[in-house]
């Protein structure tokens, strides 16, 4: 660790990615929500029919549910101020060089481009409502994996498409599913099939630009048996003095045998409401695993899931937390043993600094005859300040007693003890401090694809890792 | 059920019966909507189906005839185990009241509520229904208020230490009946007693309601020890809401035992309001039948250099439920505070259904915090290990239950109690 480096300089502090582009978008929405938005979406889309009875049923669930009044503060999101559909440009490209300059600018500056080129097998990147460009490299395409956009994903494999759309996620799930599933726009659409393995990840990035922005990405990712592949979801957005706000929903089907990977890294600004709702049905002897950091955004309330379906299936979610001023993240997981000799681990690691507020919020359910099951949930907190505040609520649901379940927790603030050794080996309290943070955050750190995950590169700073000299 | 007349008191009483049923009347019955309701559904409690039991004596003390103690009272008290003091109540009223000599010469007050307010008004208008309720307990607590069929008050003045524990049994006769019971415990600065609550019936041809509100005020540096031992027949719908307020430097332990009753709600609640107080809430259930245990439990820190240590274990067979809902809540300012929060449960049964949610809310920095859970079955190996020595699959597996229980149970402070919980388990357990 360079000499005279300080929690601070971490870097998790301060926001990097407020920059904005001035761009006119093609087409922008009334403010605020109505059926006519949702028409007007539908139809920009050139979408079937299904869909938009689908977006409008969608749209009355989302107004008959109330608000949810537990989790995070939602007072002071107003859903009326805010553009729920922003068209940036006519079509997607599938070249960086078709981008508009000020929105290739934008991802430029993210170092999307050369992070395609190095080690990515496929880039999505989102701005505002629309997937802007979305590559897929041709070895992989060969292979007949599925890369595309969301609404192409309906356009060319409308079959596919509609065998699993909404199925993991229904509108009636939750009031934000049902707000996604009226808006939504963008998200990818995964395929990969029978056997299939990608040893590098396909990657989307999303980026918010505009003030009083709502983005709606809705994802569908599709494993098929014994295959194997990765994805990775950035987010950023510059800083406005008033609140945007992003709701997306993420479905995935990990089939037989399959293993899947799904990365977040989320470095939304400090004005963002971040509801996202992500879930995955995981069948038998397949691996579901989420790596979930939230670092940025006022509000995050999301819950990754793993419904646990088929026998022997696995389930793992790995969290990190990262709570700065004024900031809460309310993040956790849920596992649901629904099959025998299910398995499952959650491990989840917060830091609470100055205002900020970090709350885990988990279920672990076991249904009877899911004979077997284990489920294992660890969540650490480590609060740095005194107005720093942090919360743990884990339900445990148990209808099998052949079941094994535990789940421990620890609140603590950085040992007295080690941060005196460590100054006693001649170290500043900051540098002391600054090792210890790391220490604690490691065993998710080490999972994180730090080579990958651009934003959280300058965030942490690659140093995190092997930086005790 | 719209009768609050007094148990017989003076007018402070009937004035804070009377503002608890206008505060019951205007709250809505909690639904399972509620985050505190969402396991146990009240939908089908209807109080004013149940005749309302009030304490007809007027306050005073009743003579009860040694042949009209029910058996299983009489077998409780007929302990060898000399005690502080001993209460009888029979469907909330006061049927027998003693206390020890010493105790009576050193200033200790011990008796029917409706008498207290009489003689000690002061103590019932500082104290009495007091405690700090939460929102979503208040509809049963208000209920609990207005509905009082009795209950008593304890009060043991400074630096006055009561050796023997005071034992009150409470029995219920018959079915079809509310019966709403207080106990009101003060001990002032540097005073020390151990309080037993029993709680007892037969096997009821009905159901039966009983509400039980508790509220210990401990004083500065003083030592309490409280236990609700739950012994319910069948039929019986208990709901217990326990509060215990621990100022500076004082000990307040609270030990719970549920076996009995069809479904018995229990709100355990430690206010550790001064610095130093410490409080270890302990408890055990085990179920059987249908039988639905839901435990709320409360460690709330408002202040600085406090400790409370929770240890709550429960076994279930048959198609028994049971929930614990725990939370730590460590206020702003209450640095160095220690508390931890352990829930351990042991499936027996296919059947059988164990919730938990230990949550924390923590606002201060400098504290030492953790909770655990777990939910499993009786340990594969150590049932191998137990039967290849020649035991059976049910002495095994009784000899292990016993071995869950024994981090409890070694924990009671009253040696005469743990092995009357000892016996009382190994009977429910009928191997």
């Amino acid at each position: 660790m360079p000499k005279n480096e300080t929690v601070d300089e971490l870097g998790l502090d301060e926001y990097k990615y407020d920059f904005r582009t001035e761009d006119a978008p093609v087409f922008k929405a009334k403010k605020g929500l109505s059926e006519e938005v949702v028409r007007q979406i539908s139809a920009h889309k050139d979408e079937p029919e299904w869909m938009l009875e689908f977006r409008l049923r969608a749209l009355e669930i989302y107004y008959s549910k109330p608000m949810p009044d537990w989790g995070g503060d939602l007072e002071s999101l107003n859903l009326d101020e805010i553009y729920f559909y922003l068209k940036p440009q006519d079509q997607m490209e599938r070249s960086w060089d078709d981008v508009p300059d000020s929105i290739k600018e934008t991802f430029e500056r993210l170092g999307i481009p050369e992070a395609e080129r190095k080690i990515l097998a496929g880039v999505g990147a989102q701005f505002e409502s629309e997937m802007v460009y979305h590559s897929l490299k041709e070895e992989w395409e060969e292979q007949g994996i599925i890369f595309e956009s969301i609404e192409d994903g309906l356009r060319k494999h409308p079959d596919l498409f509609r065998e699993y759309f909404a199925t993991i996620v229904p509108p009636a799930d939750n009031k934000f599913a049902a707000l996604n599933s009226a808006v939504w726009s963008g998200g990818s659409f995964v395929y990969i099939p029978k056997g299939v393995k990608v040893d590098i990840p396909l990657q989307a990035y999303f980026r918010v630009n505009a003030e009083q922005m709502g983005q709606f990405e809705r994802t569908l990712i599709i494993v098929e048996d014994g295959a194997e592949a990765q994805y990775i979801e950035g987010c950023t957005a510059p800083v406005y003095t008033t609140e945007s706000f992003h709701s997306g929903v993420i479905e995935i089907v990990v089939k037989p045998k399959a293993r899947f990977r799904y990365t977040t890294i989320q470095n939304w600004s400090n004005n963002m409401y971040n509801l996202v709702t992500q879930r995955s049905m995981v069948h038998e002897d397949a691996s579901m695993e989420w790596v979930d950091g939230n670092l940025g955004s006022k509000l995050t309330m999301k819950y990754p899931s793993c419904f646990l379906v088929g026998e022997r299936a696995h389930g793992e979610i790995l969290s990190i937390a990262y709570a700065g001023d004024g900031q809460h993240q309310d993040t956790g997981g849920k596992v649901v043993h629904a099959a025998r000799d299910t398995t499952s681990l959650i491990v989840s690691k917060s830091i609470s600094k100055g205002t900020g507020r970090s709350s885990y919020r988990g279920l672990c359910k076991v249904y009877e005859g899911a004979i077997g099951s284990k489920s294992n949930v660890e969540c650490d907190a480590l609060l740095m300040n005194e107005t720093s505040r942090t919360d743990t609520y884990p339900y445990i649901e148990i209808d099998e007693n052949q079941s094994s379940i535990g789940h421990e927790a620890s609140v603590s603030k950085v040992g007295e003890e080690q941060l005196f050794y460590l100054m006693s080996r001649g170290m500043s309290e900051e540098q002391a401090m600054t090792m210890i943070v790391r220490g604690f955050i490691e065993p998710i750190a080490k999972e994180l694809p730090l080579e990958y995950a651009i934003e959280l590169n300058r965030l942490i700073e690659l140093e995190m890792e092997g930086s005790v000299g | 059920m719209t009768r609050t007349e007094t148990v017989g008191g003076p007018e402070l009483l009937a004035e804070k019966r009377q503002a608890a049923w206008e505060e019951y009347r205007s709250l809505p019955m909690p639904t399972r909507k509620s985050e505190e309701w969402r396991y146990t559904d009240l939908r089908k409690l209807d109080p004013e189906a149940f005749e309302q039991l009030i304490d007809s004596t007027g306050g005073s003390v009743g003579a009860l005839a040694s042949d009209d103690i029910p058996g299983a009272v009489r077998d409780v008290l007929s302990e060898s185990a000399t005690r502080g003091g001993t209460m009888i109540e029979i469907d909330g009223a006061v049927g027998r009241l003693e206390l020890d000599a010493r105790a009576a010469e050193a200033g200790v007050v011990f008796g029917p509520i409706a008498q207290v307010a009489m003689e000690r008004p002061e103590l019932l208008d500082r104290f009495l229904f007091s405690s700090d309720v939460a929102p979503m307990e208040r509809k049963l607590w208000s209920l609990h208020v207005a509905a009082l069929s009795g209950g008593y008050v304890l009060h043991v003045p400074q630096n006055v230490r009561i050796d023997d524990p005071v034992h009150v049994v409470r029995w219920l006769s018959r079915a079809g009946v509310m019966v709403s019971t207080h106990s009101l415990i003060i001990v002032e600065r540097g005073a020390q007693v151990t309080v037993i609550d029993e709680f007892m019936s037969a096997d009821l041809d009905g159901e039966a309601l009983s509400l039980n509100g508790v509220e210990v005020f401990g004083g500065d540096g003083s030592l309490v020890n409280y236990l609700a031992l739950q012994r319910f027949g069948a039929g019986v719908k208990h709901f217990s809401m326990q509060h215990a307020n621990t100022p500076r430097d004082c000990t307040l332990n609270s030990f719970n035992v549920s076996l009995g009753a069809d479904l018995a709600r229990c709100d355990v609640t430690s206010h550790l309001l001064g610095p130093g107080s410490d409080s270890e809430m302990l408890a055990l259930w085990f179920g059987g039948r249908h039988q639905h245990f839901d435990y709320h439990t409360l460690q709330h820190h408002a202040a600085p250099h406090a400790r409370s240590d929770l240890l709550f274990k429960g076994a279930l067979t048959d198609s028994a439920k049971s929930v614990f809902r725990g939370l730590i809540r460590v206020d702003k300012g209450a640095q160095l505070t220690d508390a931890y929060q352990t829930n351990r449960n042991l499936l027996l049964s296919d059947d059988s259904q164990a919730t938990t949610l230990p949550s924390l809310e923590i606002a201060a920095d400098d504290v030492k915090c953790s909770h655990g859970a777990t939910v499993g079955q009786v340990d594969a190996h150590q049932l191998f290990y137990l039967t290849s020595r020649g035991l059976t699959r049910a002495q095994a597996e009784r000899l292990l239950v016993f071995g869950f229980f024994g981090e409890v149970l070694a924990r009671m402070p009253v040696d005469s109690v743990r092995e009357r919980m000892t016996d009382a388990i190994e009977r429910k357990i009928g191997i």
